[in-house]
């Protein structure tokens, strides 16, 4: 009895005793994320934890930096018309444009018949990791990937503006593109597949490719990887763990290993990291914004957080074709009659900054110059009256016909924080006599069908992710709305439909001149700001939760991750 | 074929014995029941909770608090003078909160509770009584319910899209619909154990005189399954319904944490612990008072169908 | 007996077939599929895209037709590929089914090494002092909610006295016996805590049923010891209906492995159905579903069988 006790007791002993082993020199950053990625293969299923941990292991050849400037990772010199690697060329003939797409009406009309040359060098010491030499071999394959409809890529929008790539020299290639744009030179989600290795994998049977790319069949050969990381080991649902690649052939890392834990409940996530078993939680999957003020609050002697707003544009999108929403003194006046600074500052410590546009502050074709909306009931109220909605008697307003002014606000279901500000919504739309009545559906029904194919009556509240200076065609164009008849082609769910607004859009897409382009962006975002196809509310942010030993982590604020810089993160401790 | 076995449905076998309807039993029932005090306690707190959230609104009003408007100003605060128990996430009273989340936790475990009982006692019935082949079926379907693994598909069934079913745009659009589809889909899974008691009881039931002389003097079916087998079988069903309803209580809460019952604003027990899960380390007392409400109402019903099963037992 | 076990496992498969029929209608009545969500986290992304992708999953076509294509394929052993982890279903299920197995089978021999003496001692003293500590125990066990009792744990445990690991199934670089034990720890003792209640009320139940049976009173009578007679004559009986007992409490079991998986992120059957029906992965919510119904009825028959070798006055025929 006693010894079995004994037994016990030294059993529970060691298996509690490994909880106490003392830490050695640190030389291994464990990550906790919310999401494992489905796959790893670059290209197939667009996941933000995927371009996560792809930073780690791969680079693209150009993409924006924590300044938001266009760079280049893997290409050697940045393309422009002014150092000649860029020209404008004529189209081939006998090639066609689709139908239904727009010309800026001020520009000169051949544009619309060109294209361009766009030619890049790879970095000359590019290697995979098995040390295959990076060449435009590669560059071909991937591009044959993505051209082919049936592989499975996700993306193909890049793809598919590409009439066709020159091979100049192994390093050396030229991109014919089919239109003239000024992110000619971006090609920031052109990422390189390994020939050597996947043209196997592509086989005869591209509908295959998916389930054979060696991304899911050997994630750790080292051939797929060259960056300054690559996969060791993978764990489907639960970890990655990343090791030094040898033949990186940029500034050497300094952490050797990188354990990054999917823990998909928030708080264990916060418990991992206060027991220690995560040492950081990446802002771009880890805790919601509230969360992490809470955090901080708690722990702020331990652990610094880092606040970055992103390119997540959280909005409300009204339904045009409603009487009342169609109208834009009534979107002005929703607007005017929310608090939004009081709303950032109490929901979300005033880490998320209002939007007057969906134009982010951080982007350098902000401008302040726009109408603001403060909060002002008494605007609002005004604004209501002048378009014929009259306060009743039941403290709720109606037009001359008696019907009221009520609409449903939707959005996702089981979302926390969307939930809170729904309710502050109703309630301050209340009180300048908006009857708004809530109803959530979970986000796969609500996008699925109810936004995209346009089912909703009243107002909706979810965000989509942009990209810095990304013109807002698909949203905001007339001829993106989704409709029936055009097989629910399109994002512009609000039926906005504004001929000044198109042709701002299209000019500026083919405006090469920067201080041109410029003075129209500045234009845009005064239209908006008085036209309001959108409600803005904020631009959402990311909390990036660090151990203090950790240093040179710079998120960027958009959807190309601070861990394309890993080989910057410092221990120091 | 497989015997019918003794198991934890049929094993309460009590009451089956007793004469039909006598005074005396009734009086003795109760008497013996009330000496438990356990099950009197149950029933109490039971009683006083039901009370409680029917009288949402009046409370309310005496309080002079507003459960509805969300306050950004006074989130997350700690018991006041103003707020009995403290103010939740948004700003909401949260005696308030709590009250209602009973009133949708408490109704919904009571509708499906009955509605469960009701088909079950249908079902079993049916089975038990005409035995043969419809009992081979209805057994073998009861069987393939209770075999299947009860969370998933309860998971399955609360993600579908009633349109594609053929319900009309605007129920599926009213802010009631997760109510009832959460009462629907926790019955549909709910009535296999009154349904196997029921039938367990009713095919030894059947032998008996009494089934036999009403037969003879020509009573049909119907009649002999609900005027003569049934009332002997109330006991057992008031037993397992009680029981039943802490279970319910559980199923819809933890349906609710997972996201797919009942949504808010509208609040359940259930969902208040979806939504103070993350603030758990900043609020921790929203957290506890939904589990410590949810914990209190299921042991209760489990002790009072606990006494009920005890005071129906004419062996103990 | 050879006769009514094929019979039987005939019916299981019936069962199984009859249910993946239902499954996999269930799932297409899903609405939306994570396909619509990547519009929003890629603006790159065209709707156009999202009809290419949904077609090359086969979404497009009707859900007979895409029933029939998986039938057709599962009946020869191809049981295709998640989609969301990119690997062969098999390859994704199997180590997960030991986990599940793991953490079930370690619940139930811990719950009943408690339930089966607490159930028999309470049993042998009903009204005392004992038996109303038990019985409170039990009925506490059984009215905790699962999730909440399992946060606690964890605020408890990890994040307050930082003994056991917050989640996962096993660390880095460190998989071992002591390391798998100190994951299971939590989901282990949450699990068997909300479930041993049941166990022992059956036993109990049981018990107390056994006891009053007349060879009871023959036996002390003839003067058989206290304890032979509790283990000996009375549990012996006892144990006939409580083995049909607990195979009905593997479904139980397993939902509650499934909350248990998610609050702990251990990677086992229950998490994988959640997230595969979430997801719209068919390919492996349709084998995990219906290899957790199959487990479910296999150990029903299993109950069955040990309930006539158990009981000699029952024959199958």
């Amino acid at each position: 009895m006693v010894r079995t006790l004994l037994r016990l007791l030294i059993g529970l002993g060691i298996v509690l005793g490994g909880a106490g082993l003392p830490a050695a020199a640190r030389d291994q950053l464990i990550i906790g994320s919310t999401q494992f990625p489905s796959t790893l293969h670059p290209s197939i299923d667009s996941m933000l934890a995927k371009s996560y941990v792809l930073g780690f292991t791969q680079r693209p050849f150009t993409t924006y930096d924590q300044d938001w400037n266009l760079v280049c990772l893997l290409c050697t010199e940045l393309p422009t018309i002014e150092n000649g690697k860029a020209k404008i060329e004529d189209l081939p003939p006998g090639f066609k444009r689709d139908a239904g797409t727009t010309f800026c009406k001020s520009a000169d009309p051949t544009l619309a018949t060109k294209g361009m040359a766009v030619t890049y060098t790879i970095q000359p010491n590019a290697t995979w990791g098995d040390g295959t030499p990076i060449t435009t071999e590669d560059v071909m394959f991937t591009y044959e990937v993505g051209k082919n409809e049936k592989s499975g890529i996700t993306n193909s929008e890049l793809y598919r503006r590409i009439i066709k790539i020159d091979v100049l020299d192994k390093k050396t290639f030229t991109i014919h593109s089919d239109r003239v744009d000024f992110g000619y030179n971006g090609i920031n989600d052109f990422l390189l597949l390994p020939a050597h290795l996947e043209r196997a994998a592509l086989g005869d049977d591209p509908a295959q490719y998916r389930n054979r790319t060696l991304y899911s069949t050997d994630p750790t050969n080292p051939g797929l990887w060259f960056g300054p990381y690559r996969v060791a080991s993978i764990e489907p649902g639960s970890q990655i763990v990343l090791e030094e690649n040898p033949t990186w052939w940029g500034e050497k890392p300094q952490i050797k290993r990188i354990i990054i834990k999917t823990i998909e409940n928030t708080s264990a996530l916060e418990a991992n990291l206060l027991s220690g078993s995560i040492d950081y939680i990446a802002g771009e999957s880890g805790l919601s914004i509230d969360e992490a003020i809470a955090f901080e609050q708690r722990h702020k002697d331990a652990y610094d957080v880092l606040y970055k707003p992103v390119l997540f544009f959280e909005h409300i999108t009204p339904n045009h074709d409603n009487p009342a929403l169609g109208d834009k003194r009534v979107r002005q006046a929703l607007l005017y009659a929310l608090d939004r600074e009081v709303l950032t500052q109490q929901l979300f410590g005033g880490h998320q900054p209002v939007a007057d546009t969906d134009v982010s502050p951080l982007d350098w074709i902000h401008t302040d110059d726009v109408k603001k909306y403060r909060y002002d009931p008494a605007q609002a109220a005004a604004l209501l009256d002048a378009a014929g909605w009259t306060l009743g008697g039941d403290g709720l307003r109606h037009d001359a016909g008696g019907r009221p002014l009520a609409f449903e606000l939707m959005t996702t279901a089981g979302e926390r924080t969307r939930e809170l500000v729904e309710q502050v919504l109703q309630s301050q739309w209340k009180a300048i006599g908006i009857d708004v009545r809530i109803k959530n559906e979970p986000a796969r029904v609500l996008f699925s069908e109810t936004i995209s194919k346009r089912k909703f009556t009243g107002l909706t509240l979810f965000a989509w992710l942009t990209s810095p200076e990304n013109v807002p065609h698909t949203t905001l164009h007339s001829t993106m709305v989704p409709t029936e008849a055009n097989g629910w082609a399109g994002q512009n769910y609000a039926d906005y439909r504004s001929p000044e607004m198109d042709d701002l859009m299209d000019c500026i897409e083919i405006e090469l001149d920067r201080g041109k382009r410029e003075q129209m962006w500045h234009k845009l975002q005064a239209a908006y700001a008085e036209d309001l196809p959108d409600l803005p509310l904020y631009f959402r942010a990311q909390a990036f939760i660090m151990p203090k030993w950790l240093r040179g982590v710079r998120p960027t604020g958009h959807q190309y991750q601070s861990t394309l810089w890993a080989e910057q993160w410092r221990i120091q401790e | 074929m497989t015997t019918p076995r003794a198991d934890a449905e049929t094993l309460p076998a009590a009451g089956l014995r007793q004469p039909l309807g006598a005074p005396r039993l009734r009086r003795t029932v109760r008497q013996r029941l009330l000496s438990h005090p356990l099950a009197v306690a149950s029933a109490a707190l039971l009683l006083a909770l039901a009370l409680l959230v029917l009288a949402v609104p009046l409370i309310g009003m005496a309080l002079g608090v507003d459960s509805e408007t969300p306050n950004l100003l006074t989130r997350m605060q700690a018991p006041s003078s103003a707020h009995w128990l403290g103010t939740d996430e948004l700003g909401r009273d949260l005696l308030m909160r709590l009250l209602e989340g009973g009133r949708v936790s408490l109704g919904i475990g009571l509708i499906i509770a009955v509605a469960a009982a009701v088909i079950g006692t249908l079902i079993g019935l049916t089975a038990g009584y005409f035995g043969g082949r419809t009992d081979a079926l209805l057994m073998r379907l009861t069987d393939g319910i209770i075999a299947l693994p009860r969370l998933p598909l309860l998971i399955v069934l609360a993600a579908l899209d009633v349109t594609k079913l053929g319900l009309p745009e605007q129920w599926a659009h009213s802010p009631l619909l997760g109510f009832w589809r959460i009462a629907v889909i926790i019955t549909l899974v709910g009535w296999t154990t009154v349904a196997r008691l029921v039938r367990g009881a009713t095919l030894s039931l059947r032998e008996r005189e009494f089934v036999r002389a009403a037969l003879a003097l020509g009573a049909r079916p119907a009649r002999i399954m609900f005027v003569h087998i049934l009332p002997n079988l109330a006991g057992p069903i008031i037993v397992a319904t009680t029981l039943s309803v802490g279970n319910i209580i559980l199923a819809e809460s933890v349906l609710s944490f997972l996201g797919f019952g009942i949504q808010p604003p509208m609040a359940s027990w259930g969902n208040m612990l979806t939504n103070a899960q993350e603030m758990m380390w900043s609020a921790p007392m929203l957290a506890v008072w939904p589990g410590v409400l949810i914990f209190a109402t299921v042991i209760s019903c489990n002790f009072l169908g606990d006494g009920l099963q005890d005071a129906l037992d004419p062996r103990a | 007996m050879t006769r009514f076990i094929l019979q039987r496992l005939a019916e299981t498969l019936l069962v199984l077939l009859l249910m993946s029929f239902v499954i996999y209608g269930l799932i297409g009545l899903m609405p939306g599929d994570p396909i619509d969500l990547m519009l929003t986290a890629d603006p790159k992304l065209t709707t156009a895209d999202v009809a290419r992708l949904k077609a090359l999953q086969g979404l497009d076509q009707p859900l007979v037709d895409r029933y029939v294509h998986w039938l057709s394929a599962a009946l020869q052993g191809d049981f295709g590929y998640s989609r969301s982890q990119s690997l062969p279903v098999w390859q994704v299920v199997v180590p997960r089914l030991w986990n599940t197995i793991l953490l079930m089978g370690l619940s139930l021999v811990i719950a009943l090494a408690i339930a089966i003496p607490a159930g028999v001692q309470a049993a042998a003293r009903p009204g005392s002092l004992t038996d109303n500590l038990i019985n409170l125990s039990a009925f506490a066990g059984m009215s905790v909610p699962l999730f909440w009792l399992a946060i606690l744990m964890l605020m408890l445990f990890s994040v307050h006295l930082r003994v056991l690991p917050a989640s996962g199934t096993f660390s880095v670089g460190a998989d071992g016996i002591a390391d798998r034990a100190r994951h299971l720890i939590m989901p282990v003792l949450s699990l068997t805590l909300v479930t041993v209640g049941a166990h022992l009320r059956y036993v109990r139940s049981a018990m107390t049923e056994a006891l009053r049976q007349d060879f009871i009173r023959t036996a002390q009578a003839k003067g058989v010891s206290r304890g032979r007679l509790l283990y000996g004559h009375a549990l012996r009986n006892a144990m006939i209906p409580f083995v049909t007992v607990l195979a009905l409490e593997f479904g139980t079991l397993f939902s509650g492995a499934l909350i248990v998986e998610q609050i702990f992120a251990y990677l086992g059957m229950g998490k994988t159905i959640y997230d595969a029906v979430a997801g719209n992965d068919y390919n492996l919510a349709m084998v995990s579903l219906l290899l957790s119904t199959a487990v479910v009825l296999l150990s029903n028959l299993a109950a069955d069988l040990a309930y006539a070798w158990l009981d000699p006055r029952i024959t199958y025929r």
